[in-house]
């Protein structure tokens, strides 16, 4: 009985030694798929690569985005991770920590570096070390549909959240489902959605002494301000069934008067919605003038426990030439994240990029901190009950701080 | 002593085998992983006295999301039986296009459940939503409904749409029960003069109950553990309101990377799984027992 | 004849509520299939010029005739396999009176009740020690041992039913056991196995969990992954496609379903034998 079983132990072993040796020069990369278009992209990047380095083989995964993390998980947990992975930005910290990705400041040349425009890469740099690159970046604005502004009676898009609330009533009071203000209430960046309004009012997720901003007067100011407007009928109904999708189909429907969202906005409605009339303005400013936009940044990183971290670094070094970018960047409808990509004509030349670009300066990216997707959680329903009327704002705020306290340790 | 016949363990043993090899190495890591210190992508800490356990007995959300499991495995599975015997009695006697009517019913079953809970959530939408433009069309309803909004209504279609996918594997177990009841019995029956409930109580009923106990058992099971419908249509939202515990199991484990918490939620699971088919095979049973005696 | 035409005529009429939730989401499925893009958000249900291209684009935009090669593939070994491992067992248990017969049968109840969303990462480790990620093989193994414990139990409670005269009747007449259950019993039950056989179809089929953590490359992906992946956490989300896909994805079954229902039907006369 002992010499079966040691022989399939045996041929275990073998089985797992004959992977290894066929993964020699071998680099799989995990790649998230943003759109239709993200496998034929990383299809013809890699033959493009593999043409011009032979003896390197680049194998992709493309894993849909709401998985990628799960995945992730269970790739590490089982020792069989890829060489190279897009992960979101934001949960760097706990790859970080866990000595999960690799530092890449050996292979960094002073050239590859000046390359990007900092305030992209410098969420990936950690302690001094730069851990990832970022390959995808995005930030938010406000889209407005003109002719539902028109039909309002408003000329201008709202630069003030007070202006914003009137010119939502007003486009609400056009009646037949049209509705002022797009709310999301669900759903990844639930919380986000909320932040453009804390941010404005001169709130902080986490505070200077390291507490939760959320029991701040800046969050229960732009938390009591989303509920009246649901409570006025200036949002879609039932907010909390809607996520970020959802709203903007809406918006593309010429359904709602505005929403906050990403760049690539603009790319859908040319598709689907050629003939909406919408324009691109910043996020509106709070009482004292505060602006912000949420910057969001995805990082490829390499893994420490990768045996081909050389071949691994020329497919980065590769990947990030300004050719592939801005072929990456149009596809996909993101922000150029190097200088040089940034002069291309297609983003010089674009007007709602424009806007994006200009809001940069006042980008805040997610904090820092181990645990943050748990913060993100309870953010988002602590927010679902007050826009349920479940919950009353300051409490459910104040418990929600609580709560996030602990996570941070505090 | 009688020598024992070998055969039939023989004759288990492949199907033993299988069995065991999927099941028995990934529990002994799961009891390992609820009983240690783990990080987000599972590598152990060490030992840390049930910490897992005490942590989600203290958390309220799980406590709700057992009562909510509790009432969606109810509720899905007794309203798929509620439905499945008339069905199968329906498309178990003779008439025009019996076939067609089973090809329908066995339907939903054919897509996955992913897919189904992601085209109703699409038609449940609140603004632009086919449900909701059907009963206008209709003259149904004025005002949209919000389905997927709050509890109160997402729940109750979360429910609703379980039965409909329950219903096809429930009809099936009870069809193949129904195809071993004799028709003679039936005719002594009528010459007898008993009436169709009559019938129904005496004579299907009771030969069904075998095949009952396993739909019970074995929807209860799988409704338990079921994933796709709950967390495709609201994850659980809004506010953990709809969260059942497999969806709090998921956010634990993959969102929030508690694979230690949620390995418990899992063990926990089945424990409580465990604990209602021994209740439940013991009493029907009985039941059995009680019924041959009489 | 009058009769049954009354009789079919009520039969119809109570399964007509079932009947529309049945349609609803394939009307959805179809009708968003056959929308030009311009018009898949709008709630109206008709499309104004029907789009049958999109089928034919789908196709090719989405790998599908890959993944529903793979489908297959996995499906029918994994039916095959579970079905042909569990005849004996079942035919143990429904024929031996035997010690740890009634454990057993629990023992496999058991392995039903573990949640699939955590197994799966200790089942992942298995897999991945074995160097067997990305693997169809692995995949279609692990969904038949995955089912064995169902068929085994399905089996085994209609092998139950199917009395032993007959077996008893051909040993007298000096036939071997196996011959017995070869040209005898293996008969009778053949709509058993049939109806056990798409259930562990249609699980093989429609799984998801499993497929998601143990597949990683477009060409290994199954129909439910391929389809979840034009879904899923994408920016933008092409709802033609997907429904256009899924409506697809489940004529495959739903020929299936048409072709044993004769097999369901002749599970009627195995009643007559007792």
């Amino acid at each position: 009985m002992k010499t079966i079983w040691q022989k399939i132990a045996l041929a275990g072993v073998s089985l797992a030694a004959l992977t290894a040796a066929a993964s020699a020069g071998t680099v799989r990369v995990t790649v998230a798929e943003y759109s239709s278009k993200t496998g034929p992209y990383f299809a013809e990047a890699e033959k493009a690569f593999e043409a011009a380095n032979p003896g390197i083989d680049i194998q992709f995964e493309v894993v849909p985005w709401d998985n990628l993390l799960q995945k992730l998980t269970t790739d590490i947990a089982g020792g069989s991770n890829a060489d190279l992975s897009i992960i979101g930005t934001r949960w760097l910290v706990d790859f970080v920590q866990q000595g999960v990705a690799a530092p890449l400041d050996e292979y960094i040349t002073p050239e590859f570096k000046g390359r990007f425009i900092d305030t992209f890469l410098t969420p990936s740099i950690m302690d001094g070390k730069t851990y990832g690159l970022p390959i995808a970046a995005s930030a938010r604005a406000m889209y407005y549909n003109k002719s539902l502004f028109e039909k309002a009676g408003v000329s201008e898009p709202p630069k003030t959240w007070a202006e914003l609330t009137d010119t939502a009533k007003k486009i609400s009071a056009l009646g037949d489902g049209v509705y002022g203000f797009g709310l999301q209430g669900k759903e990844i960046e639930t919380d986000v959605y909320f932040y453009y309004a804390m941010w404005s009012y001169g709130g902080e997720i986490v505070e200077a002494d390291g507490t939760s901003g959320l029991d701040s007067q800046a969050a229960i100011d732009a938390a009591k301000l989303y509920k009246a407007l649901i409570d006025e009928g200036a949002t879609e109904p039932g907010v909390t069934s809607y996520n970020r999708e959802d709203v903007q189909n809406l918006f593309k429907q010429g359904k709602i008067g505005m929403m906050m969202t990403a760049p690539f906005l603009s790319g859908q409605i040319k598709a689907e919605a050629p003939d909406l009339q919408y324009g691109v303005a910043p996020i509106p400013a709070g009482p004292n003038g505060d602006q912000g936009t949420y910057g969001v940044t995805d990082s490829i990183i390499l893994f420490e426990n990768s045996q081909n971290k050389a071949e691994a670094w020329k497919f980065l070094d590769f990947l990030f030439s300004t050719e592939w970018r801005v072929k990456f960047t149009v596809n996909e409808g993101f922000l150029p994240v190097q200088k040089e990509e940034a002069a291309d004509p297609h983003f010089v030349n674009d007007a709602d990029l424009k806007v994006f670009a200009s809001l940069l300066p006042n980008a805040r990216f997610a904090p820092v901190i181990a645990g943050w997707e748990e913060i993100a959680e309870k953010t988002s329903n602590a927010l679902q009950s007050i826009y349920l009327g479940q919950g009353e704002v300051e409490a459910t705020l104040k418990a929600a701080a609580a709560e996030a306290n602990t996570v941070l340790g505090k | 002593m009688r020598r024992r016949n070998p055969l039939p363990y023989l004759l288990i043993l492949p199907s033993f085998l299988l069995a065991a090899a999927v099941i028995i190495w990934p529990v002994y890591d799961l009891v390992q992983i609820a009983s240690n210190d783990v990080n987000r992508f599972g590598q152990l800490r060490g030992f840390n006295d049930f910490a897992n356990f005490t942590a989600l007995f203290a958390d309220p959300n799980f406590l709700a999301a057992v009562g909510r499991t509790a009432l969606w495995t109810v509720a899905v599975v007794a309203g798929a039986i509620l439905v499945s015997v008339p069905v199968a009695l329906i498309l178990n006697s003779d008439f025009y296009g019996r076939d067609i009517a089973r090809v329908i019913v066995m339907l939903p079953w054919a897509v996955s459940l992913t897919m189904t809970a992601i085209v109703w959530r699409w038609a449940l939408n609140g603004e632009s939503g086919m449900l909701n433009s059907g009963l206008r069309a209709l003259g149904l309803i004025d005002t949209n409904i919000q389905w997927l909004a709050s509890a109160s209504t997402a729940f109750p279609m979360e429910i609703a749409i379980g039965i409909l996918v329950t219903i096809p594997f429930t009809t099936t177990i009870f069809l193949g029960g129904l195809s071993s009841i004799p028709g003679d019995l039936y005719e002594a029956a009528s010459l007898e003069g008993a009436s169709g409930w009559q019938q129904f109580r005496e004579i299907t009923l009771p030969l069904l109950r075998p095949f009952l106990n396993i739909a019970i058992v074995l929807n209860t099971i799988y409704v338990f553990n079921s994933f796709p419908i709950i967390w495709v249509m609201t994850q659980g939202g809004p506010a953990n309101s709809t969260d059942i515990l497999v969806t709090h199991l998921y956010k634990l484990g993959f969102r929030i990377g508690q694979l230690g918490q949620a390995s418990a939620v899992s063990l926990v699971m089945f424990a409580l799984l465990l604990f209602f088919t021994i209740v439940y095979v013991r009493l029907a049973m009985r039941e059995e027992r009680a019924h041959q005696g009489a | 004849m009058s009769k049954k035409l009354k009789r079919s005529i009520i039969a119809w009429l109570l399964l007509a509520p079932l009947v529309v939730l049945v349609f609803f989401p394939f009307a959805v499925m179809f009708i968003t299939a056959i929308k030009p893009q311009t018009e898949v958000l709008s709630p109206h249900w008709w499309p104004h010029e029907p789009r049958w291209r999109n089928f034919i684009d789908m196709w090719a935009a989405t790998n599908f005739g890959q993944a529903l090669w793979n489908s297959v593939v996995v499906s029918t070994f994994a039916t095959l396999g579970a079905i042909v491992i569990s005849i004996p067992s079942a035919y143990a248990m429904s024929r031996f009176r035997f010690r740890g017969r009634e454990a057993y049968r629990q023992f496999l109840l058991i392995t039903q009740m573990l949640s699939p969303i955590v197994l799966v990462v200790g089942l992942f480790r298995v897999i991945a020690s074995f160097g067997l990620i990305d693997n169809i093989g692995a995949v279609t193994f692990v969904y038949m041992a995955f089912n064995i414990a169902f068929t085994v139990w399905m089996l085994q409670s209609y092998f139950a039913t199917v009395p032993k005269d007959l077996e008893e009747a051909a040993w007298i007449e000096g036939a071997s056991r196996f011959q017995t259950l070869v040209k005898v019993f293996l008969p009778l039950v053949t709509p058993a196995i049939a109806v056990t056989a798409i259930f562990t179809f249609i699980n093989a089929w429609n799984e998801f969990v499993i497929a998601l953590t143990l597949l990683r490359r477009q060409e290994s992906y199954t129909l439910p992954i391929q389809v979840f992946s034009l879904v899923a956490g994408r920016y933008t989300v092409e709802w033609h496609h997907v429904m256009a896909a899924t409506f697809v994805a489940t004529l495959p079954v739903a020929v299936l379903f048409a072709w044993l229902q004769r097999y369901l039907v002749r599970g009627l006369a195995l009643g007559a034998v007792k």
